[in-house]
């Protein structure tokens, strides 16, 4: 431990490598890339993705799976977009975006952490009821004439776009709770494991829950932004968001097996996806090719991200000479990259 | 107030659930042979109608899936039941299968993809049952019947206006549908035939597919509007991509006049043209559609007529005249103010 402590550790940084290449060779193919305009272009197309793969992240680390993000989120915005036509209440609509996020993952919870239902199963029921439930309220169509609701995801505070103000927030807020509280401790170590945890006087299924709420406060808040962006009420907005949601966290260095995961990795996954597809549209790749490039680019990055680790667990091993303990603590790749992980 | 909230919401989302489920129900009935009856058909009290919509998720579809609802009450004769396809080919051909061996009098199928469900379509007619392909039309089903709007007319004749509208020299984005999608193809050949090729002078900065979706577009003008800062036209094979796209230069100064030409006729397009956002669309009207539908299915079934192949119009719609379709869109409860 006191050896890797001496030296520069590059593999725990290498998404943030990564995401650095990305930039530069972006830079580089397109003179616009680095304009201010275009940044806070990315920041704003990022911000409904990025919030949504925070709570992916939450669940993930916590051994669990939201597969209705994408739905909840059009459930949610929706219904804010509505309340907001009836009342002119920009507060009453945000608040009631995020109470139907919060809902639907209190649904969640509840099967997950109290009836021990698989979270794959749980959330794709409620995808499919959120969908139809959003669907049923809008008998399909579109919500038109949002008047000043678009101020939250097209409006700027300043020169600073308000979508990218909020995923600041948001960024800051998830940073805190998952690094900062007793809460996230908790996520970590259930997701690491879960009995373990139980042993250790973690009330699991609090925890689960907590989880829960927090991803329905960030999918609801997605969802007002992303129909205030869009000026109207989509019922099919959000269809297959659910996996790009996921797909951040995953190259941000996120365990699927759970209990490891950052939030700066998190926004690095996201921003590589986000930078990616802004510089293919800057220099007019079409969507078939983008789509090949996205896909490569994802499995090469995690699989440098992955290979990287291993070689610095092996390492580990070598300087350590005991075999027992560091190959235990590096077995799962990015477990002692993670402070709250290793401190629970 | 959280309490009642919360289960005002919760209350909400179990209705959906059972309404699913009810729908689920309708149409998984399996095990039922087909039937091989191709003789002519029989007068009947009344028949039974399935009509297999694309998505319900696609917000021209669900306003079809609607009309058709609508125009169905008008038949005392006629029980109108619809399943939606789920933007899937295997689930719309499942749905056909079922819809055959429920032996439902007559189908009115919405194809996601004409070629994967042209097999099962022959399934239904060699089983005899009055079988009518709309939105868009699948060819070379000997048997079957179809009701369509003509996809390459519909692009036409915005193209055609845009024709004279579109500036020397001018540059254009297009927006494009799903890659292979026959309505999209087909407007995007008619912008080829009627525009581009007799407008050598225009240049077309950046094209994409958008998948018909407004999100999708914005992102892709918002990107191209930094990496061009001359665009004089949108040119999108649906008016969501158009609203969307325009929206992503909203309030930017340097795109101040920029035409955008659609087509579908949606209620926030033909809002968007009568403010003078939008320049022009091509209605596809869904009420007509499924009025034609309606009549196609009946005439049919009661022997009125051995084969119906019709197309609706496609006006055009310009700041001109879009206040009569924003007031047909009010009176159908589309647009609410």
């Amino acid at each position: 431990m006191t050896t890797k402590l001496k030296s520069f550790d590059a593999s725990r940084y290498s998404i943030f490598i990564i995401l650095a290449l990305v930039f530069v060779g972006a830079s580089f193919l397109s003179p616009n890339f680095l304009s201010v305009d275009n940044q806070l272009n990315v920041l704003r197309q990022v911000a409904v993705i990025t919030i949504l793969a925070y709570g992916a992240m939450t669940l993930i680390i916590g051994g669990m799976i939201d597969l209705s993000a994408g739905a909840v989120m059009a459930f949610a915005g929706v219904s804010s977009v509505m309340v907001y036509k009836d009342t002119q209440s920009l507060l009453l609509a945000v608040l009631v975006g995020i109470a139907v996020g919060v809902a639907c993952n209190l649904v969640n919870a509840f099967l997950v952490a109290t009836l021990h239902t698989p979270a794959f199963i749980v959330t794709l029921g409620m995808m499919l009821m959120a969908r139809g439930a959003v669907l049923e309220l809008t008998q399909g169509q579109n919500v038109l004439q949002l008047g000043d609701f678009v101020i939250i995801g097209q409006g700027t505070w300043g020169w600073a776009p308000v979508p990218a103000l909020v995923l600041l927030l948001i960024t800051a807020v998830i940073w805190y709770l998952m690094n900062q509280t007793r809460y996230g401790r908790g996520v970590y170590a259930v997701g690491g494991n879960e009995e373990a945890a139980r042993a250790a006087g973690i009330a699991v299924a609090w925890v689960k829950y907590k989880a829960f709420v927090v991803n329905g406060v960030l999918v609801g808040i997605a969802g007002v932004i992303f129909m205030s962006r869009v000026n109207a009420g989509l019922p099919n907005a959000g269809v297959g968001y659910e996996l790009q949601a996921i797909t951040a966290p995953i190259i941000g260095g996120t365990s699927f097996s759970g209990g490891v995961g950052t939030t700066a990795g998190t926004l690095a996954g996201a921003l590589i996806v986000g930078l990616l597809g802004n510089i293919m549209n800057l220099t007019g790749v079409g969507s078939y090719i983008q789509q090949i490039v996205m896909g490569l680019i994802i499995v090469t990055a995690v699989a440098y991200d992955v290979w990287s680790k291993r070689g610095r667990t092996r390492t580990t091993i070598l300087r350590s000479g005991r075999r027992g303990e560091p190959a235990a603590a590096g077995a799962d790749p990015g477990a002692t990259a993670d402070p709250p992980a290793s401190g629970t | 107030m959280k309490t009642p909230t919360r289960r005002t919401f919760t209350a909400g989302l179990a209705a959906a659930a059972v309404a699913v489920g009810l729908a689920g129900c309708g149409g998984v009935t399996v095990g039922n042979p087909g039937s091989d009856d191709t003789a002519e058909r029989t007068q009947k009290d009344s028949y039974r109608v399935a009509y297999i919509a694309r998505a319900q998720v696609d917000s021209f579809a669900a306003w079809l899936a609607n009309e058709m609802k609508d125009e169905a009450k008008d038949y005392d004769d006629i029980s109108l039941q619809v399943f939606d396809g789920q933007a899937d080919d295997e689930v719309e051909n499942k749905m056909i299968e079922n819809a055959v061996a429920n032996k439902f009098d007559a189908i009115i199928i919405q194809a996601n993809n004409g070629a994967a469900q042209q097999p099962y379509i022959q399934q239904a007619v060699d089983a005899g049952i009055v079988t009518i392909t709309t939105n868009p039309r699948v060819d070379g089903i000997e048997g079957a019947n179809s009701v369509d709007a003509n996809p390459y007319d519909q692009g036409g004749v915005v193209a055609k206006l845009a024709l004279e509208q579109v500036p020397q020299n001018a540059k254009v984005v297009v927006l494009n549908g799903p890659g292979g999608n026959f309505h999209s193809t087909q407007r995007r050949k008619a912008w080829e035939a009627e525009f581009f090729e007799k407008r050598p002078d225009v240049e077309i900065v950046a094209e994409d597919i958008a998948n018909w979706n407004k999100d999708e577009a914005l992102t892709l003008m918002e990107d191209w509007s930094l990496a061009n800062p001359q665009i004089d036209a949108i040119i999108s094979m649906n008016d969501n991509m158009a609203a969307g796209a325009l929206e992503a230069v909203k309030g930017k100064s340097a795109f101040d006049g920029i035409l955008a030409y659609g087509v579908d006729g949606t209620p926030e397009a033909t809002l968007m043209i009568q403010k003078g956002e939008m320049t022009a669309t091509a209605l596809q009207n869904a009420a007509e559609l499924a009025q034609l539908n309606m009549k196609a299915v009946h005439d049919l079934l009661t022997g009125a007529e051995d084969e119906v192949n019709v197309d609706i119009g496609n006006p055009l719609i310009t700041k001109d005249n879009a206040q009569k379709y924003v007031d047909l869109y009010k009176k159908a409860g589309l647009i609410t103010q």
